[in-house]
């Protein structure tokens, strides 16, 4: 009977049925082996997939500093140069090339958009033979070192969104700013100091204001809030400790209200209460670290020559680049400036050179002094704003007077460092000044490609939060290679 | 062959194939562990079992039905038994296939179908092994999958040799093709390192001199330069209107798209190449070294040539527990990715550094790559420990205490690539044992004991090494001015002049006699300088290599008298009121904005009586007064001084008329004074006389003009 059945192997009995049944579950149980979490159910959790504190893979840099210049620098009187506005000056501006763009409402009620030229001229530098206008001098001597990239564009057309979007990636608030994510992502890299610090400083420009959503950790752990400095002589206040007090006693106190803290904390379980312990450590710690790097009368007189003597004036932007690159020396890895007074929207050929020479030779000296100190390889220092100007004249256009409105659609910054091909210019916008032609460059991959080159993968370093994974660069963003070396 | 065998054999069988199927259809979410995947490389050594003992079987097969085998017993056992045999060999031998197919680098056409073929093997073989004995498994079937299954093998196994030897392994000698592996970057020739391999992956299958298409032929320079039937390809210098970048840049689906859809693409790398290659002339004897530092054709062909960029490490991990042992508040271990072997150290705040800090590391001198030793008072003999880190890529030694001599322990590092040196004191002669590091790049030296002239020697000698100077200042710069601290202009007796300048080190001029200071007859300010009448104040700032800085203006006056009330016989207008009288002698100057509430500005004609208790003896009234001809406020026309005991029995004691404003003035403060024999009063009477009309060229013409006072000075 056996023989039979094993020659006519399509007969099948229950005997054969139930081996055969065992047989098969048996082969999908060894594939399944093969399967990790086959059976788990539900995608894995992001958090156990990269490491806290390590870097995707090897980064190019290590630490950012980021200018930015608040209040959105026109970059037809920067680093675009349009020519045709020129030719064309005090001609409306065709709307085969305004294509729609909203307006804001300071220039909506306007009948006419009268093109402007630059005031400025402008020259080429460089390998590259880049076009600088002549109020960034000190720029246009480092520009081998730089990355001029011209086609940035956002969809925000007023200050707050915008800023809030360059900051935290949505034009809406309460996200984690760019430093925050960075310090989640990588932890910090000198246990002595914050891992991001904020500096202010502003010109004497149509300001606008910059507030502390823009260093905010959202709802991450506030251990990664940024950490503004004092724009005066302190500037972190209240560092030494009080006549009487010595270190020792410091030192009891602390322990003793750490313990307290920690009651607390198994009590009431509250996650802050042990941010705020790590805090007060930080603080101690601090008070030897901070006085060192914030005591600039040591630094040689090449060095204030570099910067322009304002840099010892504290409050100032020179000062700010200068300390920014102590920080930065120091292992502080987010270190962001802001410098308001950007924003000509009238007055602009008096009021851009005072903004510019606030800027230009402090910012070209801390690239320089970052090269010279071995630095700049490891460190990523970006400088730009929230969006460009318009080139048409909000306003009367006037022969040397004239004013810009806010342009999203293109507008330009530098970058250098840390992974950034230097010397090179990258993407192209039309004559107009308007809309872009060549490698366009979203705010999101502009983040995208910092935390690139910081190691850090931007699709994977998410938290979640609300049911939802969050991540900086929410759900676009690509990292540009043409920038990259 | 035994019955039990046989049964066994049949339920592996069974077995293998439902696993086939799983694997086939969950393929995605496979991870396959390292020995099984040892397993899946044996799939090239097991096939050779299958394709023989199925090729017989199938043929065995095949003439099963043939009259004189039909009945035969033996024959029939034999084949079935060959059969399942040979269907068991292919069953393993296509599990190996997809744990193997299973590791990335197998992809394409080519595998898919292999991969469908060899399933199809096992298909085809598994049912005629179970159907053989059925009641419809007839000849004609029989002979049809048989030679199914034969046709099965033969074209798996030729397309199984194609992925492994390559497409043309065969037919290789025949066409008689260069082996091409890549130099390094520093050796390549941008056509024949380059370019060349790209045209013979991507293009000579048809553009070769069996094939010719087009009649063109890419294999020489010469063939490239002549051309096809299209004409030339290119015009060196301007790629944008070459044939060859037309045709590369075509959408895929147009016919003239090349290499042809269906080929292997260019990359984008590959074709950024050409185009640069052709616009920088598509010279074919150009060399990489030759190029410019930021050509862009010099990056990208260093991605092309070069190794990977990420470093692979070759030495292992240190343990984990190791490195976060090592790391604490002043010293940071850290590796450089997630899973990267690669280990950075970071030291920071100088005070807690010691040397034993330093050999703490010795525990993982191997896995150490970057070090950052910048401001830690590193000497000669710490560099001994820092010369046993064999794996080290990058050195920062900025303001440390090594000398130059020390340096020469560092080269024993072979992998070393970038040493920062600004600011210790090495000098020229500290350099040579750093030029024998041969995986040496740059090297920092700002801030050293080396001149810029040696530094560009040294640059000039070494063409492979970067020499960093860093700032060099070459044009003189002017210093900022002194900063006024004094908070108050006017003083009643003396006053402490208060001057402070950011940048350490400065020598302060200054002159009391409104001349322009200078930096050899000038008087050198010291903070003892104290006023006693009113002065005006010029300081400037001076520093060796620095050229002198502007003159700031300042001036100090003296008020030795302060009245006791102050009487409005005529009001100031509402809006310059200021904070009443008390404006005029609270020895607060204002300043050229005049809304900040410290000047009063009258519209008509000012008169004021100030009254004295004690009677003082005056000799002179100053009135400090605002010009700014733009807003129609000017010097008023006469100012009356009247003075006596009692408000009753005043005396005229002066009358002056200031000079009056002209067309284009600057707007300043300005000081009017009267002076007179000294007199003893108790009452003053203060009268100035506005501009009733202001002139044509003035803001509002012809409407009275405006007088602004901040201060009364009484001496």
């Amino acid at each position: 009977m056996e023989k039979q059945i094993l020659e006519n192997h399509l007969n099948i009995n229950r005997r054969k049925f139930l081996s055969r049944v065992s047989l098969g579950l048996g082969s999908v149980a060894l594939g399944s082996l093969l399967i990790p979490d086959l059976f788990s159910g539900g995608p894995e959790d992001d958090a156990a997939e990269f490491m806290r504190g390590v870097p995707h893979f090897a980064p190019k840099a290590k630490r950012v500093i980021y200018l930015f210049q608040n209040g959105a620098p026109s970059q037809l009187e920067s680093f675009d140069y349009k020519p045709k506005l020129r030719e064309m000056v005090g001609q409306d501006l065709p709307e085969s090339v305004r294509m729609g763009q909203r307006l804001t409402g300071m220039s909506s009620g306007q009948a006419h958009f009268p093109m402007a030229g630059s005031l400025f001229d402008f020259k080429q530098y460089g390998k590259s033979r880049a076009w600088i206008s002549d109020l960034f001098p000190h720029t246009a001597k480092i520009v081998d070192d730089i990355c001029i990239v011209k086609t940035l564009f956002t969809e925000a057309i007023n200050h707050d969104p915008a800023l809030t979007f360059f900051q935290t990636g949505a034009q809406q608030g309460n996200l984690p700013s760019f430093g925050s994510w960075m310090s989640y992502g990588l932890g910090s890299e000198n246990k002595n100091l914050p891992a991001f610090c904020v500096l202010l400083s502003r010109g004497r420009g149509n300001g606008q204001g910059v507030y502390s959503k823009l260093w905010s950790n959202g709802f991450l752990d506030s251990i990664y809030q940024g950490v503004q400095f004092s724009s005066g002589d302190n500037p972190v206040l209240y560092l030494n400790d009080h006549k009487g007090i010595d270190k020792q006693s410091r030192r009891k106190m602390l322990d003793k209200l750490e313990e307290m803290n920690d009651l607390s904390y198994k009590e009431f379980g509250d996650p802050e209460i042990s941010t705020k312990i790590q805090q007060y450590e930080m603080a101690y710690r601090m008070q030897t670290a901070v006085p060192d790097i914030t005591d600039v009368s040591k630094e040689p007189d090449d060095t204030v020559k570099m910067y322009g003597p304002e840099c010892l004036l504290p409050g100032t932007y020179a000062a700010n680049c200068l300390l920014a690159r102590k920080l930065s020396e120091n292992g502080v890895r987010f270190v962001q400036l802001y410098h308001q007074g950007w924003d000509q929207h009238s007055n602009l050929p008096k009021e851009m050179p005072w903004q510019a020479m606030d800027v230009d030779q402090a910012s070209a000296a801390l690239v320089t002094d970052l090269k010279q100190r071995g630095l700049l390889d490891e460190t990523l220092v970006i400088w730009g704003g929230e969006f460009g100007r318009t080139n048409y004249s909000q306003g009367k256009l006037e022969k040397d007077n004239y004013g810009r409105d806010h342009h999203p659609r293109c507008f330009s910054i530098w970058m250098a460092g840390g992974g950034i091909k230097p010397g090179i210019v990258y993407g192209e916008t039309d004559e107009f000044g308007y809309n872009i032609v060549r490698d366009p460059v979203h705010v999101h991959d502009f983040h995208a490609t910092c935390l690139h080159l910081l190691g850090l993968n931007h699709e994977k370093l998410t938290y979640k939060f609300q049911g939802r994974r969050y991540r900086l660069t929410d759900s676009a963003g690509k990292v540009v290679n043409g920038i990259m070396t | 062959m035994k019955f039990v065998i046989k049964r066994i054999a049949g339920n592996l069988l069974f077995a293998a194939d439902v696993f086939i199927l799983f694997l086939v259809l969950f393929e995605s979410k496979m991870v396959i562990p390292a020995w099984l995947q040892s397993v899946g490389r044996m799939h090239p050594m097991f096939l050779h079992f299958p394709i023989v003992i199925l090729l017989l079987a199938m043929g065995m097969e095949f003439f099963r039905f043939r009259t004189d085998l039909k009945e035969q017993s033996g024959f029939l056992d034999f084949t079935g038994a060959l059969l399942l045999i040979g269907a068991l060999s292919a069953a393993v031998t296509v599990i190996m296939g997809l744990l193997l197919s299973n590791e990335s680098s197998y992809s394409g056409k080519t595998v898919q179908w292999h991969k469908w073929m060899g399933l199809g093997i096992v298909c085809i073989a598994s049912i005629v092994y179970w159907s053989r004995n059925a009641k419809w498994y007839k000849a004609p079937t029989a002979k049809i999958l048989t030679v199914l299954a034969v046709l099965c093998i033969i074209v798996t196994g030729h397309l199984g040799a194609g992925i492994t030897h390559g497409e043309d392994f065969i037919s290789n000698p025949l066409l008689a093709r260069r082996a091409s592996e890549k130099p390094p970057p520093d050796k390549a020739i941008i056509y024949a390192d380059i370019i060349q391999p790209i045209f013979k992956s991507r293009c000579m299958t048809c553009h070769n001199p069996d094939k010719a298409k087009g009649r063109l032929l890419l294999d020489n320079p010469e063939d490239i330069l002549k051309g096809g039937k299209s004409g030339k390809l290119f015009i060196a210098g301007h790629a944008d209107s070459s044939l060859i970048i037309k045709r590369i840049s075509l959408p895929e689906e147009e016919e003239k798209h090349m290499p042809l859809t269906g080929k292997p693409q260019l990359t984008k790398d590959e074709a950024e190449l050409i185009f640069r290659w052709i616009q920088s002339g598509a010279d074919f004897k150009k060399k990489w070294i030759d190029l410019q530092e930021n050509d862009s054709l010099k990056l990208i062909a260093a991605r092309f040539l070069a190794p990977p960029a990420e470093e692979v490490y070759d030495f292992a991990a240190a343990p984990e527990k190791t490195v976060a042992a090592l790391s604490n508040n002043y010293r940071a271990v850290y590796p450089l990715a997630k899973e990267s072997p690669a280990l950075a150290v970071d030291f920071y705040n100088k005070s807690q550094y010691t040397a034993k800090a330093l050999q703490d590391l010795l525990k993982v001198k191997k896995q150490i790559v970057q070090l950052n030793l910048n401001k830690m008072p590193v000497s000669d003999a710490d560099l001994k420990v820092v010369s046993q880190f064999e794996n080290l890529r990058v050195l920062n030694l900025d303001f440390s205490d090594i000398t130059g001599a020390g340096l020469g322990q560092l080269s024993s590092l072979q992998y070393l690539k970038s040493l920062s040196l600004s600011g210790t004191r090495v000098d020229r002669k500290s350099i040579p044992p750093l030029l024998k590091i041969k995986s040496l790049q740059k090297i920092v030296l700002w801030n050293t004991g080396l001149t810029g002239a040696e530094i560009a020697q040294l640059q000039k000698e070494n063409k492979n090494l970067r020499f960093l100077a860093g700032y060099q200042n070459d044009e003189p710069m002017h210093l900022s001015p002194p900063i006024l601290v004094s908070q108050y202009s006017v003083f009643s007796d003396t006053t402490h002049v208060l001057l402070k300048h950011q940048i350490p080190g400065v020598e302060i001029r200054y002159t009391l006699d409104g001349s322009d200071p200078d930096s050899t007859h000038s008087a050198v300010f010291n903070k003892e300088l104290v006023l006693n009448k009113t002065t005006v104040f010029k300081a400037r700032a001076y520093k060796p290599t620095w050229l002198g800085s502007d003159s700031i203006v300042h001036f100090f006056y003296k008020s030795a008298y302060k009245p006791d009330s102050i009487i409005f016989i005529s009001l100031p207008e509402d809006a310059y009121k200021g904070e009443g009288d008390s404006v005029l002698s609270d020895h607060i100057t204002g300043s050229l904005g005049y809304n900040n509430g410290e000047w009063l500005g009258f519209r008509k004609d000012m008169k004021l009586l100030l009254q004295f208790i004690k009677p003082v003896s005056l000799r002179s009234v100053g009135l400090h007064l605002l010009k700014v001809i733009g807003s129609d406020i000017y010097p008023p026309t006469q100012v009356e001084i009247w003075g006596g005991m009692d408000k009753n029995h005043l005396s005229l004691l002066k009358t002056i008329r200031p000079v009056p404003a002209v067309k284009g003035e600057h707007p300043e403060l300005f000081l009017e004074e009267c002076k007179f024999p000294a007199t003893r009063v108790r009452c003053i009477k203060l009268v100035a006389l506005n501009v009733k009309k202001a002139p044509k060229w003035g803001n509002s013409p012809k409407k009275p003009g405006w007088i602004f006072m901040d201060e009364i000075l009484l001496n």
